[in-house]
């Protein structure tokens, strides 16, 4: 057919505004987008992947948009909280409808966690209770760990002590972890009736988690607490820091790398100085000297350096003291107790992912630990030597489901002397753990799992499982449970006459409810703990003891946190109740052991006063009386002391930003705390026997400190080392 | 002829798009200068994030995204949700540092972020982001000492350390000046390149007399 005149034309028109129409074709995609519970999604992003069209969402989840793109792409749905959507669609002009259900994602910070039993600290983890610069800043604590987790519900104080005791259980039974490893002894030597000193600061750690008890199937040879202390990452900048304190000096060095960092650090400590100043009750022939030095590296490994960390940590510390212990009955006679105490750690740890699902982490770790005493120069001691070795493998199943396995051993090798007597003991751990954690939603999470251990001395092998669950009903609270068994070994004392011993064994049940918002938080713990197969001598003798030994210990904790109400005010309240008794060592029945008390009270307030540029702080501490054994009296363990009470004090002043002035005093008030009574080994010619009462060596302890940082970068100081 | 047209079509269609991305740039960014609701600015977050998606070799896309987040952090309340937010921008300027790892802008902006984490707990983060906020804009005035946003975050940083610690600002003070002579200085190498800032510098040496 020929074309020509006005048709033609038509028909050229009509072709050239169909292709026009087609060019211009466009698709409009509309639908709603909505969560699980089908509440609308408003500010939704929504987008044909890789292309410019797209929109978000409005009020009541709703969009529209049109779309000249044609054939098969992705639509993306995305919004913070949720799990991003995707879906396939065929684009060819025919409206699209779309009704997107977005998934909650559970990795959000409103979630439920594990909370029974566990205090976290961490400088990155919001909501957590309690924060690495809040342990370095109570009062009374003088920057020991130990010491502001003494402030904590769950541990009782035991001012002669210095250790952690938790929930009815002796400072033992708390045991420290680094990067995951053990540590054998984490507290330096101190006098007999002085408290010691954790050797590690807190300012080496980015996080700590305390708990006092159903801690992860991970963590074994504890019977009570688990103190799990997290190293901190590479340094970000080259630094010397200078301390000069009233009892030493100490100097690190800091340098940083890309990838990698180093620190060194050397400290020095004399008490002489100031016992010559401070009267104390102790009868000292040389007071405490320690040379100690320690040094950390750490290196980024794989690509861009995120995809792990290798980690080194190693301490070596020498002390000494002597003193002389005087008789009880004839304080005259007297003995001279001179100790020297030599130890070393070291840590290596490594954790890498392997992809997106496998993480894999491990390590060693060597303590040596020497207590070579004199008495009255006869020479009598303690050597262990220990190796932990840890392998753990990590796998995010799902987003909501997390798989642990692990396997380690933890060697010891444990040698006592006394002028010509020997006795040792090599003991090798095996273990091996596996954990799964699950989310069933936001609402509520499980985790479960076990340790099998095997002994190489008493040759015992057991299974411990451990269970947590959490719920948390809505925006507030969360209720948690725990329930475990705990296995450690007995006392070394006691394993050394008897190699054969049993291992110790704890059940815990805790219930715990929990509130954490804003800066508020309120916690509320009831727990149960069964002993069984503690060290009880046969027919009271000490040279004979049998894994025949019990117990229990129950109570109730409350915590009560607030840096909201009052402006640049911190402050938080402790109480913890406990009724614990135990048939064990020498006791002739059941009775309650002499370092627990019934109720344990702290307060603790942190001010900063900006026009000072000070932070005060200040502690109260209180502890109803101990139980103590009166030979003079019928029954066991039936007397009690008089109630312990401390109030501390420190001020922290910031000059400049390079420079901290820092002093603090325990005991403000004096009182004169007695920790309980010892007594004489033989009755008196009337029948009598005589009695001292352990006291503190000095009513109050000063400390005066400053700091100077020197780095390129003006605005670093060491206020979070304090 | 032919040749022509196609010539002529080539620029005229290259034209086009390269307008598309100005065009739709431009657009945002004004809307995220002058958003008023945390709505706002999300709906401008989310079209930046459109744009990178569809332009892989631009820096400034992810760029706005993440500056979108770092103001609705500013103005979110809940310490935990601004954590969340600042971790999207962080995440977002990732993106962006991805396609251009030593831009200043960028680098600045990675300060500011840290700046801003700061503020959620000063006491246990003062020293770590406070640190890193200013290696972060030394970084940044290293790879371009014309920057006047590096210079301006600078100073709003020594302004806040110097309040801290109960100084007089004259150091912030200082840098706020160096600042704004820069902001009158400079340029804009293109008309998506970032301009803001002035208005705080401003406000800061307008508090020095």
């Amino acid at each position: 057919m020929k074309c020509g005149g006005l048709f033609c034309l038509m028909k050229h028109t009509f072709i050239l505004l169909l292709f026009t129409i087609s060019a211009a074709a466009q698709t409009q995609i509309a639908g709603k987008v909505t969560d699980e519970k089908g509440e609308a999604i408003p500010g939704a992003n929504v987008v044909i992947r890789d292309t410019y069209d797209g929109t978000s969402t409005a009020f009541d989840g709703t969009f529209r948009f049109t779309t000249e793109e044609k054939g098969t792409h992705f639509i993306d749905v995305t919004f913070v909280g949720f799990k991003s959507f995707q879906q396939q669609v065929d684009v060819k002009g025919a409206s699209i409808d779309l009704q997107v259900i977005l998934k909650e994602d559970i990795n959000q910070l409103d979630a439920v966690v594990i909370s029974a039993g566990s205090f976290t600290a961490g400088e990155e983890k919001r909501r957590t209770i309690l924060k690495a610069v809040d342990i370095a800043t109570t009062a009374g604590a003088t920057a020991d760990i130990a010491g502001a987790l003494n402030t904590l519900p769950g541990t009782q104080k035991v001012g002669e002590s210095g250790r952690l005791f938790v929930r009815g259980g002796d400072g033992r039974e708390a045991r420290t972890f680094i990067d995951g490893m053990a540590v054998l002894d984490a507290y330096g030597p101190s006098a007999p009736n002085t408290p010691s000193r954790g050797r590690f600061l807190p300012f080496m750690f980015k996080g700590t988690s305390f708990s006092t008890g159903g801690y992860s199937a991970e963590y074994g040879q504890a019977l009570s607490s688990a103190l799990v202390l997290n190293s901190k990452d590479k340094a970000d900048m080259n630094q010397t820091d200078i301390g000069l304190l009233s009892v030493g000096a100490d100097v690190a060095q800091t340098i940083a790398g890309e990838r990698s960092s180093w620190t060194g650090k050397i400290q020095y400590t004399n008490i002489t100085p100031y016992f010559n100043l401070i009267r104390q009750r102790v009868d000292w022939f040389s007071a405490p000297v320690s040379v100690e030095s320690s040094t950390a590296y750490r290196r980024q490994v794989g690509k861009d350096g995120k995809d792990g960390m290798l980690k080194f940590f190693g301490n070596f510390n020498r002390s000494n003291l002597a003193m002389y212990n005087h008789d009880i009955a004839q304080p005259e006679i007297k003995q001279l107790y001179d100790l020297t105490n030599t130890y070393g750690y070291g840590n290596g740890s490594y954790q890498q992912s392997l992809n997106d699902k496998w993480n894999v982490r491990g390590g060693l770790s060597y303590t040596y630990n020497a207590n070579d005493v004199k008495l009255d120069g006869s020479p009598l001691g303690e050597a262990e030597k220990g190796v932990h070795g840890k392998v753990v493998l990590e796998n995010s199943v799902s987003d909501n489901v997390e798989v642990r396995i692990g396997t380690e051993a933890i060697s010891r090798s444990y040698d006592a002397y006394r002028d010509t007597l020997a006795q040792k003991f090599y003991e090798t751990v095996y273990a091996s753990f596996a954990e799964v954690q699950a989310y069933a939603n936001k609402h509520l999470v499980v985790k479960g799992g076990g340790r099998v251990e095997y002994n190489s001395l008493n040759q015992q092998a057991g299974v411990d499982p451990r269970v947590s669950v959490a719920y948390k009903p809505g925006e507030g609270g969360q209720f948690s449970f725990a329930y475990g068994r705990f296995r450690q070994s007995a006392a070394n004392q006691y394993v050394r006459v008897n190699n054969n011993l049993g291992s110790e064994r704890a059940e815990h049940f805790i219930v715990n409810y929990q509130v954490v918002n804003d800066n508020r938080t309120l916690r509320v713990e009831a727990y149960y703990k069964k002993y069984n197969d503690l060290v009880k001598f046969f027919n009271g003798d000490v040279n004979r003891p049998m894994s025949n030994g019990n117990g229990f210990a129950r109570g109730v904790e409350f915590f009560w946190r607030d840096s909201k109400t009052f402006k640049n005010v911190d402050y938080w309240i402790s109480y913890s109740f406990l009724d614990t008794e135990r048939d064990y060592l020498a006791f002739p029945y059941s009775a309650t052991p002499s370092f627990a008390s019934k109720h344990n009270f702290s307060f603790v307030y942190k001010h900063f006063f900006t026009s000072l540029k000070s932070q005060l702080g200040l502690t109260y501490s209180f502890s109803s009386g101990r139980p103590y054994f009166d030979p003079n009296s019928e029954k066991f363990n039936g007397s009690l002391t008089p109630f312990y009470q401390d109030v501390s004090a420190n001020v922290s002043y910031l000059p400049r930003n390079w420079l901290i002035v820092y002093a603090s005093c325990t005991n403000l008030l004096g009182r004169n705390n007695i920790f309980g009574y010892e007594y004489a080994a033989t009755p008196d010619a009337n029948g009598l026997y005589a009695s001292r009462a352990l006291r503190q060596a000095a009513n109050r302890f000063l400390f005066l400190g400053v700091f100077i940082t020197i780095s390129k970068n003006k605005s670093v100081n060491q206020l979070p080392n304090l | 002829m032919k040749t022509t047209i196609i010539l002529i079509a080539t620029f005229v269609l290259t034209n086009v798009f390269a307008d598309k991305y100005t065009d739709q740039m431009t657009k945002n960014i004004d809307a995220v200068y002058k958003a008023a609701t945390i709505e706002e600015l999300q709906n401008a977050v989310n079209s930046f994030e459109r744009i990178g998606g569809a332009e892989k070799s631009k820096w400034e896309p992810f760029y706005y995204a993440s500056f979108g987040y770092i103001m609705i952090a500013n103005r979110e309340k809940d310490a935990a949700k601004k954590d969340g937010y600042l971790d999207l921008a962080k995440g977002a300027l990732d993106k962006a540092a991805a396609v251009k790892p030593d831009e200043s802008e960028i680098v600045a902006l990675e300060g500011f972020i840290y700046m801003i984490r700061v503020s959620v707990d000063p006491a246990s983060r003062g020293q770590k982001y406070s640190s890193l906020a200013g290696q972060a804009y030394g970084k940044a005035i290293g790879l371009n000492p014309q920057n006047p946003r590096a210079h301006a975050l600078l100073a709003q940083l020594q302004l806040g350390t110097a309040r801290f610690f109960n100084q007089a600002p004259t150091e912030a003070c200082e840098t706020a000046k160096k600042a704004v002579a820069l902001f009158d200085s400079s340029r804009p190498e293109s008309p998506v390149a970032p301009m803001w800032g002035r208005g705080m510098t401003e406000e800061l040496v307008k508090n020095c007399q």
